[in-house]
């Protein structure tokens, strides 16, 4: 295992064979256990939005979840600043400022808990006229051999519960997460950069030259590369921030803002990762050849030759 | 709750709720006890869901379902003098052991109208209510179930929704009821329910995660913004204008909001006794009531389960690419 905890406790490369569980008699294990009633618990339940499957695949993967953690933050933006020329810059550090807030408490909260970090982070973003909305839920992990706290004590960038000071905030599914440890990287933050750019109005002479021309509008598309840009670049550099070697799953909004005519936003985010094997390991998927082909229905006169059928 | 050492559910317990007979709601309608005797089963399942089933020796008894219909107490424009917090200037009581944050304006006195103050408040009254109707309708359901003889509910599926302009919300709960063959009845007698089915319940059972119920708690803030809140909320900062102070984190909003998700998650989690919560869902509902005045509703649901036997890992799944 790394020192960020990729693959604790599983041998993420190898392919043993399960034994063959007999589900009828684990039922029956199950209700006999729900036959008496359990003794009284102060312990703190775990909660998690993780799919049986993803649960299933992050303890198979050596981890566990510990808590639906959440992260929310409202940034005001000054009235009047949609109108105005060039780069928005207000409304860009709002927004960025908002992630930043945002994943910020999140992080807090998965400390709180003693996670190494947050997967499956749903990333909700809300642009309003004077104010941008941020919500970030996910599930906080950490490896199943910190579960006692021993494990990574006192390493470098951890707490004495051996939890990193700065968990990771990743928005890949636990799937895509155990992916990525089999592949020998880990994510290490939220990569996020947002970009508003104001498109200057045409002259009234150029608007009128224009008015019956299949012509494209400069002034858009330029305000449209500026905007990717500057988000991209935004995007890059806070990566590079927490560490990260490259950003996976890039997601991009892009388009006019509703409520502020020329006014053009570009959004990116996406999960920062980090080599933390010595070399990236190829995962060797087989392949597989579905049999359930999808041209199951047909036409019943086209068995009949063409002869037949006009006869 | 489906086992007998569940703690109290938030609210009354479900027989104080009184149906449209005005009777309690201990027995079932005739006409569903008819149908449930009945020498035929029925089931919500999918037919893949159905085999499953049968495949982890569970017996579908029945197509299972509880309603309850609320009307909720008045709380919209105009009920805040009625359930806000005494101001932090003349002193007062919260609700107890309720989330509640006060805050002062820096400006001193400046108008009668000004928001010399502002609080963010939980509302117990509102999660009650839900948590009433929520608990009554579940209840009903199990009590269908039990009747029956079932052990537990699977492929449970619920929804709330209002009755259009009649200030009500209803609860509805559906669910297939099932005996686990050669298996023991749960403690209390009350059968045990999960969201899952299917290939995913067979999962979870052999990885050792047993269902105990489906758990769901809504919490319910309101925010009344102060001065600053209102001057940020609406363009505060004036760009432009020589007196720029550029995007602030807006506190009491940005907090109101986090409460609500906090407060489910404490809600469900008295609900779990030790036990886990998994795929878990969060909803949130915002509703502007006047200008500065906002509720947050905040859904958190889920699956309790109890683990009842050391984790015994599934195997390491293959990578896979399909060829098509």
């Amino acid at each position: 295992m790394s020192a960020n905890g990729a693959g604790a406790g599983t041998d993420l490369g190898g392919h043993g064979s399960a034994p063959i569980r007999d589900v009828r008699a684990e039922m029956l294990r199950g209700a006999q256990s729900l036959a008496t009633p359990a003794p009284p618990s102060r312990a703190r339940g775990i909660t998690s939005d993780l799919s049986v499957d993803e649960a299933l695949l992050l303890h198979t993967a050596g981890w566990e979840p510990l808590d639906l953690v959440c992260g929310v933050a409202v940034v005001s933006v000054p009235l009047g600043i949609w109108n105005w020329g060039g780069a928005i810059a207000m409304a860009s550090d709002a927004h960025n400022a908002a992630v930043d807030q945002a994943a910020r408490v999140l992080r807090g909260e998965c400390s709180k808990v003693h996670g190494h970090g947050v997967v499956g982070v749903r990333v909700e973003v809300s642009v309003h006229t004077h104010h941008i909305d941020v919500e970030l839920v996910g599930t906080a992990v950490r490896p199943m051999s910190h579960k006692n706290g021993a494990a990574g004590a006192g390493a470098a960038g951890a707490g004495a519960d051996g939890a990193p000071d700065l968990p990771f905030v990743s928005d890949l599914s636990a799937r895509d997460f155990t992916l990525l440890l089999r592949a020998g990287w880990m994510p290490v933050g939220l990569a996020f950069g947002a970009c508003f750019v104001y498109s200057p109005r045409r002259t009234a002479g150029t608007a009128i030259r224009q008015k019956s021309q299949n012509v494209e509008l400069t002034n858009y598309t330029e305000a449209m590369y500026s905007a990717r840009e500057s988000a991209m670049e935004k995007m890059q550099r806070s990566a590079l921030d927490v560490g990260g070697e490259g950003v996976v799953e890039v997601k991009v909004t892009e388009g006019p803002v509703s409520f502020a005519r020329h006014a053009i936003g570009f959004t990116a985010w996406g999960t920062a990762v980090k080599l933390v094997a010595e070399a990236h390991c190829f995962v060797q998927p087989q392949m597989v050849l579905p049999l359930d082909d999808a041209v199951v229905t047909f036409e019943a006169e086209s068995l009949r030759s063409a002869a037949q059928r006009r006869g | 709750m489906p086992v007998g050492d569940e703690p109290a559910r938030d609210g009354p317990p479900p027989d104080a709720v009184t149906s449209a007979a005005g009777g309690p709601q201990g027995d079932l309608p005739e006409a569903a006890v008819r149908r449930l005797e009945a020498d035929s089963f029925s089931s919500g399942l999918s037919v893949p869901d159905f085999a499953a089933c049968l495949d982890l020796g569970l017996q579908p008894v029945a197509l299972v379902q509880g309603f309850c219909v609320m009307q909720w107490g008045w709380y919209g424009p105009g009920s805040g003098a009625t359930m806000r917090g005494m101001s932090p200037y003349i002193g007062g009581q919260q609700t107890p052991g309720a989330y509640s944050e006060t805050y002062r304006c820096p400006h001193g006195y400046i108008s009668a109208e000004h928001r010399s103050w502002g609080q963010n408040l939980e509302q117990p009254w509102v999660q009650d209510a839900w948590a009433q109707g929520y608990g009554a309708a579940y209840d009903r359901m199990l009590e269908e179930a039990g009747t029956l003889g079932a052990h537990g509910v699977i492929g449970v599926a619920d929804r709330v929704s209002n009755v259009s302009d009649t200030g009500t919300t209803e609860f509805h709960f559906l669910g297939t009821a099932v005996t686990v063959e050669g298996g023991p009845p749960p403690a209390g007698g009350t059968p045990w329910s999960t969201y899952l089915a299917g290939q995913r319940l067979t999962k979870s059972i052999e990885a050792g995660f047993m269902p105990v119920a489906v758990v769901a708690a809504l919490a319910s803030v309101r925010m009344w913004a102060y001065c600053m809140t209102e001057y940020y909320m609406e363009g505060g900062g004036m760009a432009g204008w020589g007196n720029r102070t550029g995007p602030a984190l807006v506190d009491q909003v940005s907090k109101a909001h986090m409460a609500s998700r906090q407060l489910a998650r404490k809600h469900v989690r008295q609900k779990l006794a030790g036990d886990e919560l998994h795929g878990a869902t969060i909803g949130v509902v915002t509703r502007k009531l006047s200008s500065g005045d906002e509720v947050i509703n905040c859904t958190l649901r889920g699956n309790r389960v109890r683990r009842f036997k050391d984790f015994d890992p599934v195997e390491l799944p293959t990578p896979t690419v399909r060829l098509s």
